[in-house]
């Protein structure tokens, strides 16, 4: 039983054609329990949603047929677009504040995170990653008072004449939830790209300081090509907490004030638990359903490796 | 033994009888068994708590399993509860249009039958009765009951009072805007009021409506009567003239992030003259600033006219699917009857506890904020000035409809004009789902 | 370490790095320090932002695990978890072995079906999961809380596990086989063993999205003791929202345990948290 003798099995593990029949019930029986939970739990649930997109219902009387009316609306209803523009808002602060505020500080201390003072940097910069998001929007609504510590700091540094209610600000209560989502996202971001720029071959940066690259160089054509994966990685994950972003909001603002913070995912809650518009939640659920796949299929293919 | 057994039977007969007209006029009472009465109640509120404790003194079978709520969250969570299996069997209804609709309330008129409710003016039952199809309201079944009847008006500091001059509550608005002039000179924070989550702003509004106008027109609109609306000429004068306050500075310029406790903190703590509220406040504000607050109700915009302000019980319901029903409006009787009861009512409620007009209303403190309450509560009653809650129009007009204008006007970014029609529009809206 | 980097500018470069990291790490702690002297003040009053208290307040710890019932919540939260966790990293384990290893026709389709389900917002799938748990008669137990979970992890769980199997070498599934091994045996006696490493990860990792699942329990369960920690946050921040110090002590509470086991077991919740990243 070496090598040479049996080169098909190698290269296609698969039963023998005599066992396929027994072999296929077994390996199906294997995928069995997984497929059933998901079928039950995911794949029935979301034709579901897209049922009741269709309808108009109030979770408890008759269910009237509408058709896609309830489409036009999400597409139509300035509130409802508000949410889905204020989600595409949070992006900028969720992926891009963590991610390019990681690829620098990953640049800068690339090769500085040994030894014990490293591991505990890590430890602490993932304690956000660790808390529910819950607790992130409770200790940063205390944090963003009209009596808070940001305010306290400001005045510190001598810009009192910016300190404000952070969060019931019409202006800032978007940016203030955006923070609160980078700072949750931040040390993840850091991580990953720092862990990735260990991979990069250090010939790579010697080669470049030869070339006499600059730093900002050596960041562009080194770094940043070497991190694709990672960078890859970071964007996927901020933009699918920003697009579908519920606990945060509801803690720290409740999508107020006016309604300048309010997001899909908020607003279908409200939608189909409080308003009782089952038929235009689903809708606006579907909605966003299809804008995260939208966001996130480009991204994928963008992080490929291209083949060499 | 036929003289006996005559007997024998006439008192068998005697007993059906009274056997019979017992069951047939006997109230529900909540047994002796062991009872849990699952309450969904409003946070910051002790009233309903401290009637349950004093209730299980009285009635040891009966205990409370009680779930707090912030008013925002209980607005948005209310269908969702009454339609679950754990249908609460007291809740703090806001609003009931909407639950009504959807046949989440359990209908109390045999309840008023069999409590002889009759007997309490009509008038206090009047906003808790809703017609079937959810609208209007003030007409139709009982669905709601309250534990008390608040009204709203202007508490003010007695200290910062004393250092602007203010000798007398005003009697007119006029002389209104003078204090908040002198107090605002005076670096002292003429208006305490919170914005957030929810428009507090609602309270001051609603009370120059009522300054500005007849009542009437306003309590159509919050009843859902066909054809009504708040845009009307008083009720713009009343939202100019909010507006007014709003740019002279009157309010915390961080009204938006203030939300109700942390607004009460700030009165409490000193910061503010005038704080636009409820009676529900009175026992609180008795306590912990005994002695140094007062309260007066809104004046009028001309001298000598009525006064109208919000006045409303702080409403409870039971739930259709709830399975303690009779025992909960057992307690609900229980709380406008019972002596010991609307002591409580009165002292940690500071509002008067309704019910049957012969029994007396307990005696409170001379000097006191709920003295001051209780008979400000009397005058109103004089000048038949009482409104609903404008927020209270339908289950979302207060998130939906006012709060966003609201937020708006303090942020400068809207005018009085524009607020009165956003939220006619939501209203309109939202009544033709 | 950089070979090429001079003395100075190592120094430099370190001191720097330091610097930056000890500046990030000050800023990640921030909220916690504040949260806790708020903690400190009396109870009902308005703390000004970060200021130890004269009279530190220690009982509103004790007060706050009164009120949220915080040894009941600790067990609710464990229960739930050890339904959620083992149920789905071995059923993931064994669909991931099952689509690596055995794929049997037609299995490609079925894991990109299930590669589907890795975007998917949880909103979407809630208002039908309500209705659903409804109609089972689960809503406000814990189990409206585990099927769900179980359902939703399996995207994630089967292509975690599925990446593993698939860079097991073949041959050992051959060596296997040839020992007579059925494919049951074989999964449990040699693959599973070899799976450890890559299946702790998994489990660490439900395990927190488990404990710190929100919405979930927010809608499907009413009753704060059957949620989790996470969801009974919002419960009692809901309650005692309006007093400040008390939010705060009980929140540092809920999150105590959480911090503790993450702060044990660092080094293979940040290679798992990693990983998981990167795989996803």
């Amino acid at each position: 039983m070496t090598d040479t003798s049996m080169p098909s099995l190698r290269q296609n593990p698969r039963p023998r054609n005599s066992r396929r029949g027994r072999g296929t019930l077994v390996a199906w029986l294997f995928i069995a329990p997984a497929l059933l939970f998901y079928t039950a739990f995911v794949l029935i649930p979301i034709s579901m949603t897209a049922y009741y997109s269709l309808l108009r219902w109030n979770g408890i009387g008759a269910m009237q047929f509408r058709g896609l009316q309830n489409y036009l609306t999400v597409l139509t209803e300035p509130d409802l677009l508000t949410t889905i523009g204020n989600a595409f808002q949070l992006v900028l602060y969720f992926t891009v504040l963590p991610v390019g505020i990681g690829l620098g500080i990953a640049q800068v201390i690339r090769t500085h995170l040994g030894g014990p003072f490293g591991t505990t940097a890590r430890t602490i910069l993932f304690i956000p990653q660790v808390i529910p998001l819950v607790a992130a929007g409770i200790a940063w609504s205390w944090m963003l008072a009209s009596n808070g510590v940001i305010n306290q700091l400001l005045s510190a540094v001598g810009l009192g004449g910016w300190t404000r209610g952070w969060l019931g600000d019409f202006d800032f209560a978007l940016p203030a939830v955006g923070i609160i989502g980078a700072w949750v996202l931040l040390g993840l971001c850091t991580m990953l790209l720092v862990t990735g720029i260990a991979k990069i071959d250090p010939t790579l940066y010697e080669a470049a300081k030869l070339d006499g690259a600059s730093g900002w160089d050596e960041f562009v054509n080194v770094t940043v090509p070497g991190l694709r994966q990672e960078i890859g990685v970071c964007v996927t994950v901020t933009v699918i907490a920003a697009l579908a972003s519920f606990d945060i909001v509801y803690v720290a603002t409740g999508g107020g004030p006016g309604g300048v913070t309010n997001v899909p995912g908020l607003e279908i809650y409200r939608l189909a638990f409080a308003h009782r518009q089952v038929g235009l939640a689903s809708a606006l659920a579907i909605v966003l359903m299809i804008l995260v796949i939208a966001c996130i299929l480009p991204i994928q293919w963008l992080m490929r490796e291209p083949r060499k | 033994m036929g003289v006996t057994s005559l007997k024998a039977i006439g008192v068998v007969a005697a007993l059906s009888v009274s056997a019979l007209s017992a069951t047939a006029y006997a109230a529900p009472t909540c047994g002796a068994d062991p009872v849990v009465l699952n309450s969904y109640f409003e946070t910051g509120f002790p009233l309903p708590t401290r009637l349950a404790e004093e209730f299980t003194k009285q009635f040891p079978n009966v205990t409370f399993d009680i779930k707090e709520d912030q008013f925002a969250n209980l607005m948005e969570n209310s269908p969702r509860v009454l339609a679950g299996d754990n249908a609460p069997d007291l809740i703090r209804l806001p609003s009931i249009s909407d639950l009504v609709v959807d046949g989440l309330l359990k209908n109390l008129d045999g309840y008023f039958t069999d409590f002889g409710w009759d007997k309490f003016p009509a008038s206090q039952l009047v906003q808790l009765r809703i017609n079937e199809s959810g609208r209007p309201r003030g007409e139709g079944s009982l669905y709601s009951m309250g534990l008390n009847y608040s009204l709203t008006g202007v508490f003010y500091n007695k200290t910062l009072a004393a250092q602007i001059g203010m000798t007398a509550a005003p009697q007119t608005l006029a002389e209104l805007d003078a204090l908040l002039e002198k107090a605002k000179a005076a670096g002292i924070q003429p208006i305490q009021e919170w914005n957030a989550p929810n428009a507090g702003l609602a309270f001051p509004l609603q009370n120059l409506m009522g300054a500005y106008g007849d009542p009437t027109p306003i309590n159509d609109w919050i009843f859902q009567k066909p054809g009504a609306t708040i845009d009307t000429p008083a009720n713009l004068q009343a939202t100019q003239h909010l507006e007014k306050w709003i740019k002279a500075g009157y309010f915390p310029a961080d009204a938006n992030s203030l939300d109700y406790g942390a607004n009460m903190g700030q009165f409490i703590g000193g910061t503010g003259l005038f704080l636009f509220n409820g009676d529900w406040e009175s026992g609180n504000l008795d306590k912990q600033m005994a002695g140094n607050a007062g309260f007066f109700l809104m004046p009028p915009a001309v001298a000598g006219a009525k006064h109208a302000a919000m006045s409303a019980p702080l409403t409870y319901g039971i739930g259709a699917k709830a399975k303690n029903a009779d025992c909960a409006a057992y307690f609900l009787n229980w709380v406008a009857t019972n002596e010991e009861a609307r002591k409580i009512n009165v002292a940690v409620g500071g509002s008067n506890p309704g019910g049957p007009p012969d029994l007396p209303i307990p005696a409170v403190a001379p000097g006191s904020v709920t003295e001051a309450t209780l008979t400000a509560g009397n005058v109103l009653a004089g000048d038949n000035g009482a409104m609903d809650f404008i927020a209270n129009a339908t289950g979302a007009i207060f998130a939906e409809g006012w709060t966003p204008p609201l937020q708006l006007l303090v942020g400068g970014r809207t005018d009085a004009a524009a607020v009165l029609k956003a939220v006619q529009a939501e209203y309109e809206k939202q009544l033709a789902r | 370490m950089s070979g090429t980097a001079t003395m100075k500018h190592t120094s430099l470069g370190a001191f720097a790095a330091r610097g930056i990291l000890v500046l990030l790490m000050f800023g990640t702690l921030l909220p916690f320090i504040t949260m806790f002297s708020a903690a400190l003040a009396p109870s009902g009053t308005y703390p000004p932002g970060l200021q130890w208290p004269t009279d530190p307040q220690w009982g509103n710890f004790v007060d706050a695990f009164i009120a949220a019932k915080l040894d009941r919540l600790l067990l609710s939260s464990i229960t739930i978890v050890a339904f959620v966790v083992p149920a789905s990293v071995l059923f993931g384990t064994m669909a991931g072995f099952g689509l690596a290893k055995l794929a049997p026709r037609g299995s490609q389709f079925v894991y990109l079906l299930f590669v589907l389900g890795l975007t998917l917002p949880l909103e979407v799938v809630i208002i039908p999961l309500y209705y659903e748990m409804q109609w089972l008669g689960l809503l406000n137990t814990k189990f409206a809380i585990i099927l769900p979970l179980i359902g939703l992890f399996m995207p994630f769980s089967i292509f975690w596990m599925r990446a593993h199997f698939v860079n097991v070498p073949a041959e050992i599934s051959e060596a296997a086989e040839i020992d007579g091994a059925n494919p049951w045996q074989q999964f449990w006696r040699v693959q599973v063993p070899l799976a450890k490493p890559a299946v702790l990860s998994l489990a660490i990792l439900q395990f927190l999205w488990t404990w710190n699942s929100f919405l979930l329990p927010l809608v499907l369960v009413e009753v704060p003791l059957e949620r989790t920690m996470a969801g009974a946050l919002g419960a009692f921040q809901g309650q005692w929202g309006t007093n400040i110090p008390l939010l705060c002590a009980g929140s540092l509470l809920i999150l105590a345990p959480t911090i503790i086991i993450f702060v044990l077991f660092q080094k293979q919740f940040v290679a798992a948290l990693l990983q998981g990243a990167v795989k996803g």
